[in-house]
């Protein structure tokens, strides 16, 4: 039991320890597509993602097995949301999304 | 004996020249904040003296590989000419769209350079790995190529006075103290108009300009970087080639690194 809880802790400790990285792309056919990463090359598959508009959440999903997601580009202005909890959220600006 | 002077004078020129040899494969930023279509330029140089700047004969293999997937590049290259400070040769220029994340390692393999000074060829397979916005994915992956220095550093990574280390191998298996030549790009590459700028720094001595480290039996080696900018590394005639159309051949290994300012 106490070994479960060391290797628990460790984990934990080692997911805060690096830090969340989020890189989206335009892929000028109306889709925008997100990939998600930390900064010790772990995987952010099932991480939480989330794209915002007008305060309002527009798109709710998971990056996939490739740490990525795509998702029709919405009209105006909007944020995309990668979303590994507290201190680990990383917000794009629609407009800060290019080719 | 004036002669004899002159002779021994020409000598260190062309043995100075002959062991100073670059492939580079430049961009200028290494370290790219987001994905975006960045210029490259191949071109077959002396990156701190830039004495002269020999002809690329082809290129026989140009691809990169991000998250494990390899992409062909060949079409890409256009020939150029390139201006360098004392000289113009043929080499080459591309365009390459590194917009995924992580890391693009990039690998060119040119075309055996037929050295007139040594009467044998250079083929020297170079890699520079350009990572988007900070995810490490590919830069350690050991890829079996002929001669190859493998990072152990992130070689986009580097603060200045910071340090690269690497292992050379050949087709995968370690090359003890394999012979490293290291040399500082002493100026700007001007990738619009496909020219040299002008030396930086002036070195107190010839042993300054090339400077030749070993590996150790493992193959790994260590090099502190005493100033930002691109460094090359060159482990000299590590591949499995030794000839080339009835000549000597060197298969070395060139790896690009770039150390940023702490400012």
């Amino acid at each position: 039991m106490k070994k479960i809880v060391l290797a628990l802790s460790f984990m934990i400790s080692s997911m805060f320890a690096h830090s969340a990285i989020m890189s989206c792309f335009d892929n000028a056919d109306g889709t925008i597509t997100c990939e998600g990463g930390f900064s010790d090359g772990s995987s952010a598959t099932g991480v939480k993602f989330k794209v915002e508009k007008d305060g309002k959440i527009i798109f709710n999903t998971k990056m996939n097995e490739y740490s990525e997601v795509t998702f029709d580009k919405p009209s105006g202005d909007y944020t995309a949301i990668f979303d590994a909890g507290e201190g680990h959220q990383v917000k794009i600006k629609g407009s800060d999304i290019t080719e | 004996m004036k002669k004899i002077l002159i002779s021994s004078i020409a000598a260190t020129v062309l043995s100075t020249s002959a062991f100073a040899h670059f492939q580079m494969l430049y961009t200028d930023n290494m370290a790219l904040p987001k994905g975006k279509t960045v210029e490259l330029t191949q071109v077959f140089t002396h990156p701190f003296a830039d004495e002269h700047t020999m002809d690329m004969a082809g290129v026989e293999e140009f691809y990169v590989i991000n998250k494990g997937k390899k992409k062909d590049l060949m079409k890409s290259l256009n020939s150029i000419t390139f201006q360098g400070n004392h000289n113009k040769a043929k080499a080459y220029e591309s365009k390459y769209k590194a917009r995924r994340m992580g890391d693009h390692i990039l690998v060119l393999k040119p075309k055996p350079y037929y050295e007139k000074n040594e009467d044998a060829y250079i083929q020297q397979i170079t890699k520079t790995i350009i990572n988007v916005a900070g995810t490490p994915t590919d830069w350690d992956s050991e890829l079996g190529l002929k001669a190859e220095i493998v990072p152990l550093t992130k070689p986009y990574a580097i603060w200045e006075g910071g340090s690269f280390t690497g292992i050379v191998k050949s087709e995968g298996k370690v090359v003890p103290y394999a012979e490293i030549e290291v040399e500082y790009l002493n100026r700007d590459v001007d990738t619009k108009n496909n020219k040299m700028g002008k030396d930086r720094v002036t070195a107190p001595q010839d042993s300054f300009v090339t400077m030749t480290i070993k590996a150790n039996k493992d193959g790994e080696f260590t090099f502190a970087i005493p100033k930002a900018g691109q460094w090359g590394f060159c482990a000299l005639g590590v591949g499995p080639d030794k000839e080339y159309k009835g000549k000597e051949l060197s298969q070395d290994a060139v790896i690009w690194v770039e150390a940023k300012p702490m400012k």
